[in-house]
């Protein structure tokens, strides 16, 4: 890794979510195993996407990131030091490091408090105690976003506001505490195409205006090229792939990286011809996964003996990319990706 | 009792000219669907007219509140009890069903000539029942089947034409995927062998591969049974996959109706143009995505001219009246006065 002490902002090593299941309120059945085992860093002011389909566990990690979750094994460095969940004084401290952009604004936002009460709430909880310095820093971001004249907004409830300016607020109080990292939960899933671009390009100036590392969560693999430089390819617990953006685009590694892409449709009349290529199978269930790689009752390049056997290590190839694939480890030393 | 007999060999008279393959299956002329609200009337579909041609599909795509599912509702007559205004024409098979009434569009028409997938359908099977009961239930209601077991059979081959596995039937909802839900959903709207179905939204809630299944389920269903699809979506990627047609809904009304090949690449009215530009594509190299600033119009009190002109960047002084829709060359028509003078935009004429 190209990264010196200076840079880095969040690394991940062997860590682990699990949630047991219990039968009766009693009887140990077993455990989900949402992240199993995710190895990874993050830069200052760098923007990944995290990709993945939906039970992968890829809301799991995020909330472990964020301090929601406990991890059950491995740790989260944090600017050198490990979060250690026990300590409440310090937890505060790390949670309020990181600001948390939700899927659904309507949601997010409680109906009953008024634009002015959301957005300091975060500031009272994190014992800013002084109403002016409050107000000052709504202010700011407000502008900062776009939101003006800022006092006609924070008058306001909820639902007196469009789905994009929602969206806006909840991005808002993501920022009042000036964290150091973002977490955007598909912040856009919810609003319409013509408004999508608008909010992603807004992340996207404060991102690089702030210089904030920002983990955008989405399944939409094509929305990912205009917002990240980094990505993270998530299926059944594990990170399968890290790569920037444009060599995954250009030359996917991993077998359901590829899957991935082959399924996206682009909007072109001749599609009405062809059929996409899919996997067989479903996602496994993160309680019995299988053994050896989670991909490979799918994989159409299974190795037997090896790939139901062993859990493929993360082989490094060119262009500082990370895959989690048996098919890559002869390419580890030759440095390049022949597929 | 004669009299009966009478009514009935009447009414078969009548279905089958509704049997008769005309070239349009679906031909919606004049359709307006006004809700009286608290607020005022919401024009939710003003004066919206397309026709479909028999074993083609078509896609409406717009923005949410745009009025498309609306639309898709005001075909099959399911409609709340708010309803201001309902009228044009609608013909089916060259019938024009909007003069059935009610009772009589209930058992002839819903379900057993069209059908509706809703959105989040898959949500909605009844968690209590086996989906065998929930798929056989439309064969029951419409005596398209004998007993029990015929409905069953039904259904089963409705689950081999959307490919579930035939031992799926008695299962719950709860023990399917949402990728299964979502064909059963489908396999429930085919049952009744309908001339066309109306899919809401089919895959919004889905995977990127669990999509891609669903769409190559339904361009296989187009190819092997006679039937036409009507995709409400705003995913203008996915609905690609099918669609012969494209009608692009703006508050209200179809700004733009053309084949697909003509709509991809590329459109005529401006929204249409600035709607295809804010789709994200994995081919493009380092292009900006666009976005068009501003909202929709409210439906209640909708501007009395071209409804996308405040938002449009080539707005003119006629702009101010609404544009009737003009027919092109290739026969798509835009409703833009942009194209009043055919196929070439006029934009600086008027100015």
């Amino acid at each position: 890794m190209p990264t010196t002490e200076n840079d880095l902002l969040l690394m991940a090593k062997d860590l682990r979510t699990w949630f047991e299941i219990k039968k009766w309120g009693f009887l140990h059945v077993g455990h989900v195993r949402a992240v199993d085992g995710v190895n990874f860093t993050l830069d200052r002011g760098e923007s990944v996407s995290l990709v993945g389909e939906s039970g992968c566990g890829k809301s799991s990690l995020a909330k472990t990131i964020m301090g929601i979750h406990q991890p059950t094994e491995g740790e989260l460095i944090f600017e050198g030091n490990t979060v250690d969940s026990t300590d409440e004084q310090s937890m505060r401290q790390y949670k309020s490091e990181i600001g948390f952009v939700q899927q659904d604004p309507y949601g997010a936002l409680p109906p009953f408090m008024s634009i002015q009460r959301i957005l300091e709430e975060p500031m009272i909880v994190n014992g800013i105690k002084d109403k002016e310095k409050r107000l000052k820093r709504i202010h700011q971001v407000m502008e900062e976003l776009k939101m003006t004249p800022v006092e006609d907004f924070l008058k306001k409830y909820p639902h007196m506001l469009s789905g994009g300016q929602q969206q806006r607020i909840v991005i808002a109080r993501s920022l009042v505490l000036n964290p150091k990292l973002i977490m955007a939960d598909e912040p856009v899933s919810m609003l319409d195409a013509s408004v999508r671009v608008e909010i992603l390009e807004l992340i996207k100036k404060i991102q690089a205006e702030r210089e904030l590392a920002v983990i955008y969560i989405t399944h939409d693999l094509s929305t990912v090229r205009y917002f990240s430089e980094r990505i993270w390819v998530m299926y059944g617990g594990k990170i399968v792939e890290q790569s920037p953006v444009r060599d995954l685009l250009k030359e996917p590694a991993h077998p359901y990286t590829r899957a991935l892409l082959e399924a996206i449709s682009e909007p072109d009349a001749d599609n009405i011809h062809n059929y996409k290529k899919v996997p067989p199978g479903e996602p496994p269930s993160l309680l019995n996964p299988p053994r050896g790689c989670r991909f490979h009752p799918r994989c159409e390049h299974m190795i037997e003996g090896l790939c139901d056997q062993e859990i493929p290590p993360d082989f490094q190839l060119a262009n500082n990319r990370l895959t989690a694939c048996w098919l890559f480890r002869d390419e580890e030393e030759a440095g390049d990706v022949a597929i | 009792m004669a009299n009966d007999t009478k009514v009935a060999a009447n009414n078969a008279e009548k279905n089958k000219h509704l049997e008769e393959k005309t070239a349009n299956v679906l031909e919606v002329q004049d359709m307006y669907l006004y809700f009286q609200t608290g607020k005022g009337i919401v024009q939710a579909v003003d004066k919206v007219d397309f026709a479909l041609e028999r074993g083609k599909s078509m896609v409406i795509v717009g923005e949410s509140g745009c009025g498309k599912t609306s639309l898709g509702r005001a075909i099959l007559r399911l409609l709340p009890e708010n309803v201001y205004k309902y009228e044009g024409s609608c013909l089916l098979n060259g019938t024009n069903i909007m003069q059935y009434d009610d009772e009589r569009f209930r058992k002839e028409i819903r379900w057993k000539r069209a059908a509706l997938v809703p959105q989040s359908s898959m949500n909605s099977l009844n968690p209590v029942l086996k989906v065998s009961d929930q798929v056989a239930e439309p064969i029951l209601i419409h005596n398209l089947a004998d007993n029990k077991e015929q409905a069953r059979e039904k259904a089963a081959e409705a689950f081999k034409k959307v490919g579930v596995p035939v031992d799926f039937l008695d299962r719950y909802p709860f023990e399917l995927s949402g990728g299964m839900r979502q064909r059963v959903a489908i396999a429930t709207s085919l049952v009744t062998d309908p001339d066309f179905i109306i899919l809401d939204e089919p895959t919004s809630a889905l995977d990127m591969l669990t999509q891609a299944n669903i769409m190559n389920v339904l361009t296989r269903l187009k190819e092997e049974i006679d039937i036409s699809f009507v995709l409400i979506t705003h995913d203008v990627s996915t609905s690609s996959e099918i669609a012969d047609m494209a009608a692009i809904m703006y508050a209200g009304q179809i700004v733009e109706f053309t084949d697909a090949y003509t709509f991809f690449g590329p459109p005529l009215h401006p929204y249409s143009e600035r709607l295809m530009a804010s789709v994200p594509t994995l081919e493009a190299e380092d292009e900006e995505l666009g976005f068009i600033p501003g909202q929709p119009p409210s439906l209640i009190n909708p501007p009395t001219g071209c409804r996308f002109a405040e938002r449009c960047e080539e707005e003119f002084e006629l702009c101010s009246e609404e544009p009737p829709s003009f027919e092109m060359e290739d026969g798509r028509t835009v409703k833009c006065w942009l194209y009043r003078e055919g196929g070439e935009r006029n934009a600086n004429y008027g100015k």
